[in-house]
């Protein structure tokens, strides 16, 4: 009589058991802070989105070789070239198919493209052709002809930007994105877990990873446990104060810079010697190892230092509180309002201990002799804080926040935060504008050059604003993996880097 | 009985429609969802075409008319996140939120009744000052660090349950003993104090000099008695459990209709934001009539 409960209940806890066990030793286990909303292709430049697809499902023409010193990559583009006029041809790599059987040509790149620029969705990477237009000639299957008007010198860079997808791709966000690459989406259940699987006809090197699944806990003590307890392989973004075992552990820069916000042209914040005065006030040695993980860096630019055009001669204004007094007070005399409030904006969860971080640059400001006070905020608040046109304030506001560029060139960065039409800038100076124009459209070395001069005007000559740290990311790592994570980890996550110990 | 029922669900069709105006209006005070969908260096062009795309550009009452209209064919709109119908996104939630909520609160009330009526019964013994510690740790503890720490314990130091997510019944186990711990607490305290004037009473005192034995005395003579406070606690917490466990779904990753709750609205995903507030009314709206019902089910007097 009481046998058959039993053996219907054992029968049928040993099939939600079952899944578990026929695990294979190379599939792995990603936990991720947030979950998707979407799987687009076109929407792979937001970073969790990024990491999921970017390079393992969908592919792009060129890639950035963001750990090494490779620079750029062929990917499914196997060569490229300045035809002149603004004009670049990339030849295409024969024989790749996409995960739908389809070949891919010229056509398909074209049609990505359309996407992108297409009024019925709205992709993220547009943004990066904001003030250029492309125009596409299908050469032949493998030949592409793209000119940009104006000439866009690091077109084959932009290029990294935007995945490739079939021409047959509706103009609507897809759920099940078909891509070149070694990988191809088997399962989304929404709130749960997206399933990668590797293709068997994918056009280069087999991966060693089998199947990837993604789950998502945005609880960082419980993604690290995670790996503890072998439930999964890899947690991103997890907090100093559970990243304890070295051996799973790593500690990497992770290509957010962050710092405080300066409107240049706000009293009493645009007498330089008060934006002196608000660097050396900070002591950001004292960060470090305490309320930020140890690793961090003194930021000197925007950018991180794998960035084209770094400038390694800079270093940080020393944290000097009696100079920043007498800046005052020089600044004072010549009757420089400097009792004006200053509202330092600092967004919640922006980073692990972030008000922490606020609270104490107010303490410091607040120390030297500014009017210094702190407001927390939620995302959609800080974003009216952060970007054009600024609120009215009675003295001025510095907005605390975090930029990522991993993208190699701070072309991606320079504009929005510095030029006098950038989104997030606080600066007017002619000297500037120009600096990132001629930059933006240089090439070699003098791109470099011009850059790097650009770094030093801004930090050195009219100290626009309060840079702060080069941020450390955190991950862990199960033991069984040969995988080390990098800067790139940010804003992908390439399963084919992935080996097994 | 069912003009009972007309009433209130007349009366609850107009609550819903000015919560509906109501959370309408307000979400489209907070800000731009065209800013947080988009990353922060868009153009101005792309922040309009996405207006555009999703009709946030239109005057708000022609908004508000369109929103009616399609509500009226049931259609709650898309999800701007998600790129789907919002109605799906949140049915979807509450298809884990709801039996969450139900086991829960069916381990809540059962145990609650059974210890509390014998906390009561023996003031001080064994039963009571078990319930006194577990009402204690409810009231005091965050809900936050019990979750962290029952991974910590029973997770990754005895490895009994998996840390967190869904998948298989042993997944449910720390969620739903984090999530019962509080209102277990509160349900119980109610039931201890109502079952000990109860039991003061005349009846119970003839019952025993009659000669009926304890068990029957609490469970058959008294309960029913001592249950209408203990109703309206258990309807209140169960409130609280059908609008989500924002935490405990957090930290175990759990895909209920707290969190997305939650996102919705740092994100302004207005649509999911109003079909999420009103799955949850509906679903507290037939609570209440539920918990009406049972009021007149151990109360004669009520039903009329």
């Amino acid at each position: 009589m009481l046998l058959k409960p039993i053996l219907v209940g054992a029968l049928l806890a040993s099939t939600t058991i079952a899944p578990a066990l026929a695990q294979a030793d190379t599939d792995i286990t990603v936990v991720l802070s947030e979950e998707l909303d979407l799987v687009e292709p076109c929407m792979a430049t937001r970073s969790n989105i990024g990491r999921v697809i970017l390079q393992n499902i969908s592919e792009t023409l060129t890639e950035l070789d963001v750990r090494g010193d490779k620079g750029l990559m062929p990917r499914l583009a196997e060569s490229w070239e300045d035809k002149g006029d603004g004009t670049w041809q990339f030849k295409l790599r024969e024989g790749v198919k996409f995960s739908d059987g389809t070949d891919f040509d010229a056509n398909d790149v074209k049609h990505s493209f359309d996407r992108v620029f297409s009024d019925q969705i709205t992709c993220e990477s547009k943004r990066y052709f904001a003030d250029t237009a492309l125009t596409f000639n299908v050469v032949d299957d493998h030949t592409i002809d793209i000119k940009a008007e104006p000439a866009q010198p690091v077109l084959p860079l932009l290029m990294s930007l935007v995945t490739i997808v079939p021409s047959e791709t509706p103009m609507e966000f897809v759920r099940d994105p078909i891509g070149t690459g070694p990988y191809k989406l088997t399962d989304w259940t929404a709130g749960q877990q997206i399933v990668l699987d590797r293709r068997d006809d994918y056009w280069g090197e087999q991966p060693e990873v089998t199947k990837a699944t993604y789950v998502f806990r945005s609880e960082p003590a419980v993604r690290a446990a995670m790996v503890e307890a072998g439930e999964a392989d890899i947690a991103p973004q997890i907090t100093a104060e559970v990243a304890t075992n070295p051996a799973t552990d790593f500690s990497y820069l992770n290509s957010e810079t962050v710092y405080l916000r300066i409107d240049n042209q706000d009293a009493p914040t645009n007498d330089i010697r008060v934006r002196k005065a608000m660097n050396a006030a900070i002591d950001r040695e004292a960060f470090i190892g305490t309320v930020l993980p140890e690793g961090t860096e003194l930021a000197v630019a925007m950018v991180p230092p794998t960035t084209l055009g770094w400038n390694a001669e800079l270093s940080p204004l020393a944290y000097d509180p009696e100079q920043a007094k007498k800046w005052l007070e020089e600044a004072k005399a010549d009757g420089v309002d400097t009792s004006l409030p200053i509202e330092i904006i600092a967004r919640t969860e922006n980073f692990p201990n972030v008000t922490e971080v606020a609270e104490a640059l107010t303490q410091m400001l607040t120390d030297v002799g500014f009017n210094a006070t702190l407001r927390m905020v939620e995302v959609a608040e800080h974003e009216q804080y952060y970007s054009r046109p600024y609120p009215e304030s009675e003295g001025t506001r510095l907005v605390l926040a975090q930029h990522d560029n991993s993208r190699g060139d701070p072309v991606f960065s320079m504009f929005f935060k510095y030029d006098s039409q950038g989104t997030q800038s606080g600066v007017n100076d002619p000297k500037v504008d120009d600096l990132i124009a001629r930059a933006s459209a240089a090439t070699g070395d003098e791109r470099a050059a011009l850059w790097s001069e650009l770094f030093k005007y801004v930090h050195d000559d009219i100290v626009a604003d309060v840079l702060l740290f080069h941020m450390v990311g955190l991950s862990r790592v199960s033991e069984r993996l040969d995988f080390t994570p990098t800067i790139a980890t940010n804003q992908q996550l390439q399963l084919s880097e992935i080996g097994f110990k | 009985m069912t003009k009972m029922i007309g009433q209130r669900a007349i009366a609850s069709l107009l609550s819903l429609l000015g919560l509906m105006i109501l959370v309408f209006f307000l979400s489209r005070l907070t800000g731009d969802p065209a800013v947080l969908f988009l990353p922060i260096d868009a153009t101005e062009e792309m922040k309009q075409q996405f207006r555009a795309l999703h009709g946030l550009d239109l005057p708000l009452i022609e908004q508000f008319a369109r929103y009616v209209w399609d509500l009226l064919h049931f259609d709650f709109g898309e999800s701007l996140r998600k790129a789907r119908p919002a109605i799906d996104v949140v049915l979807e939630a509450y298809a884990w939120t709801l039996p969450l909520a139900l086991i829960t609160m069916g381990l809540v009330i059962t145990t609650a009744i059974v210890l509390g009526s014998l906390a009561a019964f023996n003031v001080g013994g064994f039963f009571d000052r078990l319930v006194s510690i577990v009402s204690l740790v409810g009231a005091s503890a965050p809900d936050f660090w019990i979750a962290i720490v029952a991974i910590v314990v029973f997770s990754i130091g005895l490895g009994w349950v998996p840390t967190s997510g869904v998948g298989t019944p042993l997944h449910w186990v720390l969620p739903i003993a984090v999530l019962f711990i509080r209102p277990f607490g509160l349900v119980v305290q109610v039931v201890r104090g109502s079952m000990l004037s109860a039991l003061g009473a005349p009846y119970v005192k003839t019952a025993r000099a009659k000669g009926v034995k304890n068990l029957p005395l609490i469970f058959v003579h008294t309960l029913r008695n001592g249950m209408l406070p203990v109703i309206t606690v258990i309807g209140d917490q169960a409130a609280a459990l059908l609008n989500g466990a924002v935490i405990v779904e957090t930290i175990f990753g759990f895909p209920g209709v707290g969190k997305l709750m939650i996102d919705s609205i740092l994100q302004r995903d207005f649509n999911v934001v109003l079909a999420a507030i009103m799955v949850t009314a509906v679903a507290i709206f037939i609570m209440n009539i539920l918990i009406d019902l049972a009021y007149g089910l151990l109360d004669p007097r009520i039903r009329h």
